[in-house]
């Protein structure tokens, strides 16, 4: 997502007189301007006014005994020592780092897979894996939560056909696990179909030099392949991290049969929900939510400046 | 997006945004009360115009009863709206009230909840509507539970006396009979589970109703509220961590399950009998007439048990009530609807029969058509005369505070959750009394 | 985790081989061998993503009793699939048609929209040089870091405080903004739209509006396609916003409509079992996407190789 697209310059057509030339600039840029302002109204409407909005109701506390008051910075001072907040954060952090590399990895070995073209119906393959990802989020959750059952699931149905015991998916210590694996079955199809386009887009003159070289099929994939691959796994890698912590379809909805295990603060967002409508603390989710949305920005904004930098020193 | 200057510009942007509509303010409705009385003519125009009234209800099938208004009054239709369960419905409306829009005519609310809803002027007074003239019809415990404050703010449906609803079949197969103490309780859960590899019961994690239930039959009297700006929160006594360290050895020993209740699992439960009772109120059946419809007949109702052989205490979980919101457009209609359900001779004897919700109103607990009824569900039991006794030792020392939508979900992450993760209870108990200080002192309550 | 992270799909890569990779890549392969472990390796751990599709089929031929009680990706005692449709279909006076026809409406709505302005915008930034144009690029390039459903809240308060709230504006205007599509059209369109056929053009004398919609739209065609399949997911999987938007179960789509039943199938017990009515639900309301995805596949042309892929 850097600009690295440089925009040509308008091709200046130097036959034309000046004058002609600024008057045409004058109707361009009318016309440009024409079509940007719709998309920058909505654009201001429904992201810059909510956002703003947000920020302001975070100043101020409205009590059930002394009503609405400015307040100023106290949410947020209150929300750095909010251990549900800190709790919830570092959920989604970790989340972050053990979902997105597993999620990744598949998607990256599949990908190289079905492009070696070793692999018998890759077509069938590319498309089965990919369909997860046409089942909305909610009834992905709502399915998953069946089969996570303790009692009547499918997987406990398993483990006691194996005679085993089946392990409860759903106590404290799985629930975390149990909602990656949800996420990871919804999304390593579709990265994996990312990718592999990337890797389809590779032109077969580089392919041909590697060969001439005598290089092998791991030397490509490593030396070829995976550098290819770099800009669509690092765009993957920024919308995991937004997904990550914006966290919400997945733990609401669990929440419904393991109340207790997900509880009210599972993620950022569930705990800014949960203070807004189980609360009654709106100022205070507002503070959240735009805290939440601070962190995701200076997060993704490191890794970017992280990985370009890397670039560009290679 | 090369640098974080731009992030820098776009948050200065945001917070000057953030003045331009300093000029908004949320509108919330106001809990009004219209002063004169409502005349009879004008119920009579009220109900003769076709108006469309939306009622949110957890009752399973109170269809049943609306089917019987809808014939009374054939002008007016009824949608209802079954938003899954109280907590389910409180946070619905709560984005409802929230926005002033998409709020209900009518919705069920608990007891413990009312002087939530009127702390934010969300219920209408229905003392103009001949709200107050109800006062008779109802048992006088129940009545002062919706008239507080000078003003009727429901009319009541049902009450929850508890007792223990327990599998005679589990029972007898383990050799024990119902037990009347907490110590044979204990007792009878350890020959349960070696004769018949069930739980004595299931103590889940996310029913505070029930454990404050439990907490006011030992004697405990978790909270007061004066109606203005002073509570007090009383959670962590020791008669609190009596009750809790009770189950917390059980739960330890692996003699009580502790799912969540209401949920699939559960049910599952339920219906497989590993549960061999349920500790619950007299509205218990009700949810058990759907996935474990197969277990109908083989229930029966007893006491709960006791702290102290020879005392017979009760307590009450749950019971609700209609309210009509202060939003509400049609409020003659809706409070003609709230009446109806809660008051009408068919429509209340047919909320005991075949929902089990126990009457409050004194004609439905004197009508030998309620009292009288054998309930195949218990296998013939004259269940109806149970809980009436039950109902008469009923400790009266539960009030609540006007923010019980905070109190629960606190309760679900702290003592819920060490019953769910068999952490230690006791300890969570003294979190949750500290979380529900912090909350009503932030809140600008003054804790005694 | 969803609405953004949907927001980046890529449909052209389901096939962006056909049209942009070149061929001698692929008629090579032909004559490798197929690795035997390689494929039955993949194929196994297939099982994964495809077994909890195949329970959800199963289930929606079950009944109440047998959902809990049979195998779950056995039989169960009667095949109640027509019975459970009609069930659903009927259930509630058949508000679950409505739910279909609510996300039909909201996720066109807003796909179509946001395509059109994302199409105008990122054309505009892509082809004009105009004062700003760098300030408005950069401002929402930002902005796609801001994460969807943590605006959720905001967006609620807002129209909260402006009574727009329960209304079917409240799902649709929010998903109109899709900054990530105005970043993938500017660089599809950088590529795509030729400056000298727009020199061209104007020297021919044709107006900008007309040169918009004649020759721009029809060069951009396969990225407004793409653009246009994720903003569709995305809206189609939206549940946060709608959840906290709507009170009126008339007004909601399908997602919350189910997540609804299933929280009132469990809370409400009693007589209401409604558990194989969610699960049908579910199931019927993903097969029109599961159709649409392997028969869209063909249609999602090139594209944003250039934009997803490079960028």
């Amino acid at each position: 997502m850097t600009d690295a697209a440089p925009r040509r310059a308008a091709p200046a057509i130097s036959m034309k007189p000046q004058r002609r030339r600024s008057r045409a600039n004058a109707v361009q840029t009318r016309a440009a301007w024409a079509l940007v302002i719709p998309f920058l109204l909505v654009f201001a409407a429904f992201l810059i006014v909510p956002l703003g909005y947000a920020a302001y109701l975070s100043m101020f506390t409205s009590k059930l005994v002394g009503g609405h008051v400015f307040s100023g910075l106290t949410n947020y001072s209150q929300a750095l020592h909010d251990p549900n907040f800190w709790a919830g954060l570092r959920r989604v952090a970790l989340f972050l780092v053990i979902q997105v590399p597993i999620m990744l990895g598949a998607s990256i070995f599949f990908a190289l897979a079905l492009d070696s073209g070793r692999v018998r119906g890759g077509n069938a393959v590319r498309l089965l894996m990919f369909l997860p990802y046409a089942i909305p989020g909610v009834v992905a959750t709502l399915m998953w939560g069946y089969l996570y059952g303790t009692n009547f699931g499918l997987i406990t149905q398993i483990f006691q056909h194996l005679g085993l015991t089946a392990p409860n998916l759903l106590s404290s210590g799985n629930i975390l696990g149990s909602t990656m694996n949800i996420v990871c079955w919804e999304f390593v199809g579709y990265n994996m179909i990312v990718l592999y386009a990337a890797l389809r887009s590779i032109p077969a003159e580089i392919y041909e030099a590697a060969e001439v070289d005598g290089a092998g099929q791991w030397r490509i994939a490593l030396s070829i392949k995976l550098p290819a691959l770099r800009p669509a796994i690092l765009l993957s890698v920024i919308f995991s991290i937004i997904g990550s912590f914006q966290l919400f379809n997945e733990p609401n909805l669990l929440f419904n049969i393991s109340p207790n295990t997900v509880g009210t603060a599972f993620t950022p967002n569930l705990y800014a929900y949960n203070l807004a409508f189980r609360n009654q603390e709106t100022n205070y989710a507002a503070a959240i939510a735009f805290l939440l949305g601070l962190v995701i920005v200076i997060v993704s904004s490191v890794v970017q400046t992280v990985t370009n930098r890397k670039e560009r020193r290679a | 997006m090369k640098t974080l200057r731009s992030t820098a510009v776009a948050i200065t942007a945001l917070a000057l945004t953030g003045a331009l509509v300093s000029g908004c303010s949320s509108s919330k409705p106001t809990g009004a009360a219209a002063s004169a009385p409502v005349t009879q003519a004008q119920i009579d125009q009220a109900m003769d115009t076709p108006t469309t009234l939306n009622l949110w209800a957890w009752v399973p099938d109170i269809q049943h009863e609306v089917d019987l208004f809808e014939q009374k009054y054939p002008k007016i239709k009824v949608n209802i709206v079954n938003n899954s369960g109280a907590t389910g419905q409180y946070v619905k409306l709560r984005a409802a009230l929230q926005s002033g829009k998409g709020i209900p005519d009518v919705a069920q609310i608990g007891y413990d909840h009312i002087s939530t809803f009127t702390q934010t002027k969300s219920l209408l007074d229905l003392t103009p509507y001949g709200g107050a003239k109800l006062a008779t019809d109802f048992v006088p415990g129940i009545w002062s539970q919706v008239a507080l404050n000078g003003g009727v703010w429901a009319i009541p449906q049902d009450s929850g006396p508890m007792g223990t609803l327990y599998r005679t079949d589990l029972f007898s197969k383990a050799g024990v009979s119902a037990p009347t103490t907490w110590d044979q309780f204990a007792t009878a859960a350890q020959a349960i589970k070696d004769k018949t590899g069930a739980y004595i019961t299931d103590m889940p994690g996310n029913d505070m109703p029930q454990m404050l239930g439990l907490f006011s039959q030992a004697g405990v009297a978790p909270f007061s509220y004066d109606g203005k700006s002073t509570v007090s929160i009383n959670l962590d006594s020791p008669a609190a961590q009596k009750v809790v360290s009770y189950w917390q050895n059980l739960i330890q020993k692996n003699l009580v399950a502790t799912d969540p209740d209401f949920t699939d699992g559960w049910y599952q439960g339920l219906s497989r009998g590993q549960y061999a009772s349920w500790l619950t109120a007299a509205w218990g059946p009700v949810f058990l007439q759907g996935t474990a419809k197969n277990t109908s007949g083989s229930w029966a109702a007893a006491t709960l048990p006791q702290w102290q052989a020879g005392q017979n205490v009760s307590a009450n979980w749950g019971g609700s009530s209609n309210a009509v919101m202060a939003a509400s457009t049609h409020p003659i209609a809706a409070y003609e609807l709230a009446k109806f359900i809660n008051d009408d001779p068919a429509s209340t004897v047919m909320l005991a029969n075949q929902q089990f919700l126990y009457p409050t109103t004194t004609a439905t607990l004197t009508n030998p058509q309620f009292s009288d009824a054998k309930s195949d569900f218990y296998g013939g039991q004259q269940v109806n005369k149970f809980f009436a006794g039950v109902s008469a030792t009923v400790a009266d020392n539960l009030q609540w505070v006007p923010f019980m939508d905070s109190v629960n979900s606190s309760y679900d992450d702290t003592v819920g959750k060490a019953i769910t993760n068999h952490t230690d209870m006791v300890g969570a108990l003294a979190v949750w009394q500290q979380q529900v200080v912090d909350y009503a002192k932030k809140q600008g309550f003054t804790v005694k | 985790m969803t609405a953004i992270h949907q927001a980046v799909a890529d449909p052209s890569a389901m096939n962006g081989h056909e049209t942009t990779a070149p061929k001698p890549h692929r008629t090579k392969e032909r004559e490798k061998r197929r690795s035997w472990l390689l494929t039955v390796g993949i194929w196994v751990t297939l099982i994964y993503f495809v077994v909890p599709l195949l329970w959800l089929a199963v289930s929606s031929t079950k009944d109440n009793g047998d959902l809990f009680t049979t195998f779950g990706l056995g039989p169960g005692h009667s095949f109640q699939f027509f019975h459970n449709v009609a069930q659903l279909f009927s259930f509630q006076d058949g508000i679950y048609s409505r739910w279909l026809i609510n996300t039909l409406i909201y996720s066109l709505g807003g796909a179509l929209g946001a395509t059109l302005l994302a199409t105008m915008c990122g054309y505009a930034l892509a082809k004009y040089k105009f004062r700003g144009s760098r300030v408005v690029f950069n401002a929402i390039l930002v902005s796609i870091m801001v994460p969807l459903t943590a605006l959720a809240i905001p967006t609620y308060l807002l129209f909260a405080a402006t009574n727009l709230t329960d209304s079917p504006w409240a799902v649709i205007l929010p998903s109109l903004v899709s900054p990530f599509g105005v970043y993938l059209m500017r660089v599809y369109a950088a590529d795509a739209v030729d400056d000298s056929l727009l020199e061209a053009a104007r020297i021919d004398g044709a107006g900008e509006f007309r040169i918009f919609t004649t020759i721009v739209l029809r060069l951009l065609g396969p990225g407004i396609v793409t653009v246009l399949l994720f903003q569709l997911v995305a809206t189609w999987n939206n549940y946060f916003l709608p959840l906290i938007m709507l009170n009126n179960p008339n007004l909601f789509p399908v997602t919350v409509g189910l997540a609804q039943w299933q929280s009132t199938a469990a809370a409400g017990g009693g007589a209401q079992v409604l558990f194989s009515t969610v699960l049908t639900g579910s199931f019927v309301s993903v097969i029109p996407l599961m159709i649409a995805f392997v028969f869209l596949q063909r249609y999602w042309r090139s594209g944003l190789a250039t934009g997803g892929v490079k960028g």
